[in-house]
């Protein structure tokens, strides 16, 4: 009896941790979006600027995911009969907009804004990665030949790198009251 | 100890437990959150940024201008519009809670017809073309018999387009009921300046420059009217830049108000007796000789019964106080006597008025600056009084009955038996977006946009000595499945043709608004001036109103002794029931939060503590600790309140400022269907008051009975903020003595 | 090791160490003319809409856990007929040498270098530490996630602090706090932030009231004045009589009074015995002696 009450107390926790390890440790980190659209394609391989398409990234605090008129836009004429851009063509049909999964994702309580990173000269490859290489897009990185790291934590001390010195790197300069809270925090 | 088998088997259950939360984290991992991009991006709109759009606030009848920030089609905030006259930027508690109406969790969200018994608030959903044709086909019904004239439409006060279109409705229908109610219309105080300014309008007062301001009972920082403006006014007349004195406020009451608060001196005088105290003054002004006119002695002749002994036995204040009053109020220029709505509300309202407008006369301060500046006319419906529907509805004169965001029900005396009444109307419709006590008789339910979501105009009344008008635009997309009572309108004269065809031509009323609006354009008048309508009609939007800043040169005004004296009378206002057995005057005043009661659903608004008795949540019976001595009455029991005519229950709540033989309570509380927030909460002082209304005017008048009281035993109390009412010696609020300030000469 | 955490701690300590900051690169402040005040409230409702303030409910407000962050107080003085009220509003005047900054165990609550009292909630565990060093009680603690208590039991209907659609309104600018946190007035920080943002867009300082805080925005007889006293031309240095009083700075360590520096004999601060050093001005109430607003009698 008492070695089944130290199984299920055994079993309980490890359940536990492992439950959480996966939530913590293993997010979903290069979801399926609705439509397999490819920054490769769209950002190397044609070298369209990034802010072709998120037209909000020095206007805004958010970039702006293209509206579907955008996509359409070109889409009009170029690949019409790819599979991929059939589905974007049947968005447009039924007049839907498309579900995009969010990969960036900040919390609420955090105060960012593109605009503020974009004209400090922050170039956009340095948290989201070499975006221009990835077929789908992802926060998973590759570490010594392990795909454990990420592309950017998105977590404090990773702000913070930049905005007490290590800005000073890439965009020339410090950033300016870096440490306040207020900076961020809302 | 642990064995070799038991670890295996340890470490077995382990990593199957591991394996199987790691299973089942993956499974149920809460989705990613989505991207939704536009399909095709408004114009306007940037993400993460915001878009203000200017509209006007609907919250009271004062017409103040706000702007409206929408970030992605959401409405965050309302500021008060900089740029517009009347409230120039400000805006008050109710004005900013107006966002909680909009997304108000009781709004009505689809076209509702009743199903059971009338005003049991039972009701099913329809959709609106059945809601429409239920509508439509009543009133060809109507027409058919030729009873058109017994459609009656009763709404809120509305002054822009939106009256004329509702109008030309019932005209080209055949109906001359078109009726607006509000419980404050004002109908006393324009009644008393056609005597005595000539007009019948509400005068702008010019608070903000006048250096001796003497109110009756007006309660301007609070409702009165124009409380943005006034509280402008306020600030000005007190601390304005460029201003070498600073204006002094006497307020004269029987219970100390906000506004009393803010005054210099308090003159808590015998309730009802305010008009006779005004002609007092009147007396003083005249006998010191300070009146400039040449009919002097006519005047003299028509006030002589109100010398200073008899009006101070009247009015229970000082002879001294009298004569120094008037002596100040004639000798300080500009100085501005007003009369507010506890003046207002006796049975005698208007002859008090009358004779506080005088003092104005008197002492030259009409057309003043610091003084009354006449407002331009406005287009004003002939009013017709609440009691007249109840009479039409009793005598079954109304076979249809339309509502549009009128609430009568709330704001009239049970007395007046209006509830009744509408029971025996075959058919009511309700143009309302949520319910309320009146909505709920309703037999036809078809929810209306608020003035977030929906086209119109305001025409400020009174405006601010030139004429202004605010444009309202749909701020944000409709959030139920509501339309604009202008569309509805629109769409039932499409439907019922005939004249209403011909008159009403309009697609919609975003349509009408825009037609309308030509004409003022082509007026070229204004601070807009442009050379076509299109942009006209931008920079209107952008800017949200027009107005003509030239102020009218105010026109001499004759007021002759003779026909001013046939409008005052030397009594005080009649109280109902004998103070034997009623011991206490009855005074009601609308309050801070809720006016009339309209704000009572707005949460922000519950929890805004009453500036007086910091009391949140609830109503309470102000009353004075000296009259309740020998009563065994402490503070927060509930009392039972009983007039003549009703009763209700309320906690007590001990105010020094109140007279010893009066009672006040707000108005507000005491809702029964008015939504979560309101409904069940405190008690509705209305239901104390007679079946009386002014037979000039039509108002109610709010402060007309005597009450007496009771203890009960009832656990529940009120919920106040307040902790100690004392500043225990730590110097909290700092003072200088006027004479001081003086001393001090102008601020750096 | 030992050394590492003593070097952090002292790292923590100069941050909170009044007077940290010598210079502030602005200094946000604020007069209020209590001779215009009318104690109408409606900066109450303005802030309670700017800054997601949920609704408590009357059993909460009875506990005193009304979450405003600005309230108009009212006193009472004297009896029928000499009564005398006065209004006062009182929000959190951001101390120069905040008790809360001293008091709080994990460092939630510090001074910037705007001269703003910082309050984080994400590192706020609730001690309520600062709330009771607080001499003017403008620290409100989160009893519950108001937004998820359901307050009108005894009403009928659901009915959190932000029930739908209500929260449409919540501003996407600042947090919507939880249980256990403590809160207070920001002076509107996301109202500093964005001026700061468009400021820098057009490359240029920002100018004196830019800023108004919804409190000050909506008042309607303009008691309320906000902006930088570093800028001696600015509206509330002239209002508060510092204008000519040089630099400010030096003042702020000598710990003079306020009425030694400044030129309008109107100006004081609140409790300023208590040494705190509050940023907002009063302008004191003109107003007689004495228990009478009833003059003669």
């Amino acid at each position: 009896m008492k070695k089944f009450l130290v199984y299920v107390i055994v079993g309980v926790v490890t359940f536990t941790i492992g439950y959480n390890v996966n939530l913590i440790y293993f997010p979903d980190l290069s979801p399926k979006q609705p439509i397999n659209f490819s920054h490769k394609i769209h950002a190397g391989d044609n070298s369209i600027p990034c802010q072709y398409c998120h037209i909000y990234a020095d206007k805004s605090t958010v970039s702006g995911v293209p509206n579907v008129q955008r996509c359409i836009g070109c889409h009009k004429i170029i690949k019409q009969d790819a599979p991929e851009i059939q589905k974007l063509q049947g968005y447009w049909d039924r007049k839907e907009t498309i579900p995009w999964v969010k990969v960036y994702n900040l919390p609420d309580f955090v105060y960012f804004s593109h605009k503020r990173h974009v004209k400090a000269g922050v170039p956009c490859q340095r948290c989201h990665g070499d975006v221009a290489k990835m077929d789908r897009i992802t926060r998973q990185a590759v570490l010594f030949g392990i795909p454990y790291a990420r592309v950017s934590p998105l977590k404090m001390g990773w702000c913070l790198d930049c905005h007490t010195n290590g800005a000073k790197e890439f965009i020339g300069m410090q950033v300016k009251n870096g440490r306040d809270c207020w900076t961020c925090h809302k | 100890m642990l064995n070799r088998r038991d670890f295996l088997k340890l470490v077995g259950v382990g990593g199957a437990g591991a394996a199987a939360g790691f299973a089942l984290g993956e499974l149920t991992k809460t989705p990613p959150a989505k991207l939704i991009p536009y399909l095709i991006p408004p114009e306007d709109v940037i993400p993460g940024i915001a878009n203000w759009y200017a509209s006007a606030c609907m919250q009271c009848s004062a017409g103040c201008g706000i702007l409206v920030r929408v970030m992605e089609g959401r409405a965050k905030k309302i500021e008060g519009n900089p740029l517009h006259p009347i409230n120039k930027g400000g805006l008050c508690a109710r004005g900013q809670a107006g966002l909680q109406l909009l997304y108000n969790p009781d709004r009505i969200k689809n076209p509702l017809k009743r199903n059971g018994k009338r005003g049991k608030g039972e009701f099913e959903e329809i959709t609106w073309e059945e809601g429409l044709s239920i509508l439509t086909n009543n009133l060809m019904e109507l027409r058919s018999h030729g009873e058109a004239d017994r459609l009656y439409l009763l709404t809120s006060l509305i002054r822009g387009h939106l009256n004329f279109l509702l109008a030309d409705f019932m005209k080209a229908y055949g109906s001359p009921n078109y009726l607006q109610y509000d419980l404050f219309q004002y109908e006393n105080l324009r009644f008393a300046n056609k005597i005595i300014v000539g007009q019948y309008t509400i005068p702008h007062y010019d608070i903000a420059n006048t250096n001796f301001l003497l109110s009756f009972g007006a309660d301007f920082v609070t409702t009165w009217i124009s409380p943005v403006n006034y509280n402008y006014g306020y600030g000005q007349m007190r601390q304005g830049e460029g201003r070498n004195v600073r204006g002094k406020l006497v307020q004269i009451e029987p219970r100390l108000s906000l506004t009393g608060a803010n005054a210099d001196e308090w003159v808590p005088v015998r309730p009802g007796t305010e008009g006779v105290l005004a002609l007092g003054i009147a007396y003083i002004i005249l006998e010191g000789g300070y009146y400039r006119g040449g009919d002097a002695k006519l005047w003299k002749d028509a006030l002589k019964k109100y010398n200073p002994e008899a009006v101070a036995s009247t009015t229970e204040v000082s002879e001294d106080r009298i004569k120094q009053l008037g002596k100040e109020f004639a000798t300080t220029k500009p100085s501005l006597a007003i009369g507010g709505e506890t003046v207002s509300s006796y049975e005698n309202g208007v002859s008090n008025l009358v004779a506080i407008n005088l003092l104005n006369h008197l002492s030259g301060n009409i057309g003043k600056t610091g003084g009354v500046i006449p407002n331009p006319d406005v287009i004003k419906k002939s009013f017709n009084p609440i009691a007249t529907i109840a009479k039409d509805a009793s005598r079954r004169k109304i076979k249809t009955l339309i509502l549009h965001n009128a609430n009568p029900v709330f704001t009239t005396p049970e007395t007046l038996k209006l509830k009744d009444a509408l029971k025996d109307i075959p058919f009511i419709a309700s143009l309302s977006s949520l319910h309320d006590e009146t909505t709920a008789l309703a037999d036809l339910i078809l929810p209306s946009h608020t003035y977030f979501e929906d086209w119109g105009d305001d025409f400020a009344e009174p405006t601010v000595g030139y004429s202004v008008a605010t444009i309202m635009q749909p701020a944000v997309s409709p959030l139920f499945n509501t339309k604009g009572a202008g569309d509805v309108f629109i769409s039932l004269a499409k439907t019922l043709g005939g004249n209403l065809q011909k008159d009403i031509t309009w697609e919609d009323f975003g349509v009408f608004l825009r037609d309308s609006w030509k004409k003022i354009y082509e007026r070229h008048k204004g601070d807009i001036k442009e050379a076509n309508f299109e942009d006209f009609w931008n920079d209107l939007l952008a800017r949200g109103g027009w107005w003509d800043a030239v102020p009218k040169a105010s026109k001499p005004v004759r007021v002759a002794a003779s026909e001013v004296s046939a409008h005052l009378s030397s009594e005080p206002a009649k109280f109902e029931g004998n103070d034997k057995e009623y011991p206490f005057y009855l005074i009601l005043y609308p309050h801070l939060s809720y006016k009339d009661g309209r704000g009572a659903n707005l949460p922000w608004l519950q929890e805004l503590p009453d500036p007086m008795t910091s009391v949140v949540w609830g109503t309470w019976i102000e009353m004075n600790s000296k009259a309740a001595t020998g009563m065994g009455i402490k503070e927060g029991d509930m009392l039972l309140v009983e007039s003549p005519f009703g009763k209700i229950t309320a906690p007590v709540y001990f105010y020094p400022g109140q007279r010893p033989d009066t009672i006040s309570i707000p108005l507000g509380q005491g809702h029964t269907s008015y939504g979560r927030y309101a409904d069940g909460r405190g008690a509705n002082p209305i239901e104390l008051l007679p079946a009386k209304t002014d037979p000039k005017t039509g108002a109610i008048p709010l402060n007309s009975t005597r009450i007496k009281i009771t203890r009960v035993n009832a656990p529940k109390s009120f919920v106040k903020m307040e902790g100690v009412a004392k500043e225990l010696g730590r110097n909290i609020v700092q003072t200088i003595t006027p004479e001081e300030f003086k001393k001090m000469g102008k601020e750096a | 090791m030992a050394g590492f955490i003593e070097l952090m701690l002292e790292r923590f300590k100069v941050y909170r160490e009044p007077g940290y900051y010598k210079r502030f690169d602005y200094w946000w402040a604020m007069v209020i003319d209590l001779d215009r005040c009318t104690g109408c409230g409606a900066c109450v409702t303005a802030c309670q809409a700017e800054n997601n303030t949920p609704v408590v409910g009357e059993e909460e407000c009875g506990k005193g856990r009304n979450l405003s962050w600005i309230r108009i107080e009212r006193y009472i003085e004297g009896e029928y007929p000499n009564v005398k009220v006065k209004f006062i509003p009182v929000l959190c005047p951001q101390c120069d040498r905040a008790p809360c900054e001293v008091a709080c165990p994990v460092y939630a609550t510090y001074h910037n270098q705007d001269g703003l009292n910082v309050q984080v909630y994400n590192r706020c565990v609730g001690t309520f530490t600062c709330a009771t060093y607080c001499p003017y009680d403008v620290r409100r603690f989160n009893w519950f996630t108001y937004n998820k208590k359901n307050f009108l039991k005894g009403n009928g209907g659901s009915s959190t602090s932000f029930e739908p659609p209500l929260d449409q309104q919540l501003n996407p600018d600042v947090s919507v706090r939880e249980m256990g946190v403590m809160e207070k007035c920001t002076f509107c920080i996301q109202r500093i932030r964005a001026a700061k943002d468009r400021a820098k867009d057009e490359n240029r300082p920002i100018r004196d009231g830019e800023i108004q805080p919804a409190c000050v925005q909506t008042c309607p007889t303009k008691a309320l004045t906000f902006g930088d006293l570093n800028n001696p031309k600015s509206r509330i240095a002239q209002l508060a009589g510092l204008s000519t009083a040089g630099d400010l700075h030096y003042l702020r360590e000598s710990g003079s009074k306020i009425s030694d520096i400044s030129s309008n004999p109107r100006t004081y601060r609140l409790l300023e015995d208590l040494n705190a050093a509050p940023t907002i001005f009063y302008l004191k109430r003109v107003m007689k002696n004495g228990s009478s607003t009833a003059g003669h009698e």
